[in-house]
């Protein structure tokens, strides 16, 4: 069974004890930034403090695969388009019998690619030092309903465990003689007679459910201590402010012909 | 002292259907008894403990007619959030009884006493003392979906009996059980029991049901078709042709042993000595 989607990594880096409010802060006003700085040197600099923080909490080794994985396919895409295809190309850098890829292009597929970099690695940032039972609880202290805070951290749980359902149905129904492979159309065709035991067995899970949480008190309206104490500091709230400050003060330079 | 469970001419139907699942149910269940609810599909079981919880009409919304007390306050004064304070049930599927939204097995236990707002001091005692009466203190700290679905029942349990119930409502708890597990399962009940727990059980095994309950209702078709204790009910003929008998009982009847048949273990070999 599944254990769910997080890929929160164990530590005890200063980083996994600090505030989910301030990660969240990191994360956050690092994806702005990525989008709002004028110029690339700016966003790999970027790119330079979040490779440094995945480092400083021990979590570099786990985010260099989905570098490789997802960001390096999707840097060359970036780059081949722009480079071959934008509208600005001017500059040859390379000519290749009828096409050239151009000076501009690459800059622009450059800029493009390290800003997805910047907020696929802040992002990960977050989910390696985060346990989302403590972003959940850091939100329900701080007023969100328990309701809320039970879909966030159940959806991490239930998704995968109703994705392996649908393994087993699908399972059952080809040693039933269902045919799952070939041609699309086939294959869209066979995923009819999956659909309904799916739907089926998720609405009955899903009531089970809803009664077993009923009968466990959930939603009782009484006061509800806090599971989980969650470290915070004055120095870190003074951080949490001066980064949410770094997101006006980027727009304004920008405005004021920052380049 | 008022009954735990009281049923008085109970009805009930499921919203747009015309046959009552529950026709006609008058059933009085003591402090501190083990019932045993036996009885072939369809025949309401599981609707019996829907409609003792509260379930059947709050979550279902279906027609109840009758009466039904729960430890001596009616089902209609009180809702099944409230009641849970007082009352627990276990369903027949494991996984769907695990909230999903706790990573570690002790957490999962003390999702019941913090959503009843007890304090973090009292939920740990409960969470500790709950999980050493089912037997896993030494799995504490791991992902609930790292267990066993016998281990996965037992926490399901742990997390009822984290909330102090006075009674269980079981609906079949060891259905997805293998034998190891559903023999730890019972041996936790059986000392609930002991322990002054009321038990409300439907089973399928009727072996233990007759070796554990105090008293057994067989059930079809929604009505009450035999009451008493296990060796009554499971040397009725009518009882055996429609909801079984336990398998001593079988072997007895099919043997030549002169009725009334051994129910039981023990009873079978003095019948078969005699």
């Amino acid at each position: 069974m599944p254990r769910g989607l997080s890929i929160y990594a164990e530590g005890t880096s200063a980083l996994h004890r600090a505030h989910p409010f301030t990660k969240g802060a990191i994360t956050l006003v690092s994806v702005a930034l990525a989008f709002i700085v004028p110029s690339l040197p700016w966003v790999l600099g970027l790119a330079a403090i979040l490779l440094a923080l995945l480092a400083w909490a021990r979590v570099l080794a786990r985010f260099v695969p989905i570098a490789v994985g997802i960001l390096l396919p999707i840097t060359l895409l970036l780059l081949i388009v722009q480079g071959f295809a934008n509208p600005a190309n001017r500059t040859v850098l390379i000519a290749l019998g009828p096409f050239s890829l151009y000076v501009e292009g690459m800059r622009v597929g450059l800029l493009a690619a390290a800003r997805i970099f910047d907020l696929v690695s802040a992002t990960f940032l977050f989910s390696f030092t985060t346990r989302p039972a403590d972003f959940a609880e850091s939100l329900m202290q701080h007023g969100l309903s328990p309701r809320f805070g039970y879909i966030i951290q159940s959806a991490l749980q239930i998704i995968p465990q109703s994705l392996e359902q649908a393994d087993r149905i699908r399972e059952a129904q080809q040693a039933r003689g269902l045919e799952t492979t070939g041609p699309l159309l086939r294959r869209a065709r066979a995923y009819i007679p999956l659909l309904l035991p799916l739907v089926l067995s998720s609405l009955v899970a899903t009531q089970e459910r809803a009664m077993a949480l009923e009968v466990r008190g959930f939603g009782l309206p009484v006061h509800r201590y806090s599971r989980i104490v969650l470290p915070d500091s004055g120095a870190q709230r003074l951080l949490r402010w001066a980064l949410a400050a770094l997101v006006p003060i980027a727009i304004a330079a920008r405005f004021l012909g920052w380049r | 002292m008022t009954p735990a469970l009281l049923m008085e001419g109970v009805r009930f139907r499921y919203p747009e259907t015309t046959p009552y699942v529950l026709d006609g149910i008058d059933l009085t269940v003591a402090r501190g008894e083990w019932l045993g609810v036996v009885g072939p599909t369809n025949a309401g079981k599981s609707t019996l403990c829907y409609a003792a919880m509260g379930l059947a009409t709050e979550f279902f919304n279906g027609a109840l007619t009758g009466r039904i007390t729960v430890l001596g306050t009616d089902i209609r004064k009180e809702k099944v959030i409230e009641r849970s304070r007082r009352v627990g049930m276990l369903f027949q599927n494991p996984f769907t009884q695990i909230s999903g939204a706790r990573e570690r097995v002790d957490e999962e236990v003390a999702f019941g006493p913090e959503n009843h707002g007890l304090a973090p001091e009292l939920v740990a005692e409960r969470v500790k003392e709950s999980l050493e009466r089912v037997g896993l203190s030494g799995v504490a700290e791991r992902h609930p979906l790292d267990l066993s679905g016998g281990q996965l029942q037992r926490l399901a349990l742990a997390s009822l009996l984290a909330m102090h119930p006075q009674m269980l409502l079981l609906d079949e708890p060891t259905s997805q059980l293998d034998p190891v597990g559903t023999r730890d399962l019972f041996g936790v009940l059986n000392h609930l029991h002991q322990g002054g727990v009321t038990i409300v059980m439907v089973e399928q095994k009727l072996d233990a049901v007759a070796e554990l309950c105090d008293r057994v209702v067989a059930m079809a078709a929604g009505r009450v078709i035999g009451i008493g204790q296990p060796e009554a009910v499971f040397n009725d003929i009518a009882v055996q042709d429609s909801a079984g008998a336990p398998s001593y009982t079988r072997l007895a009847r099919t043997v030549g042993v002169k009725p009334p048949w051994p129910v039981t273990f023990d009873a079978a070999v003095r019948a078969l000595h005699a």
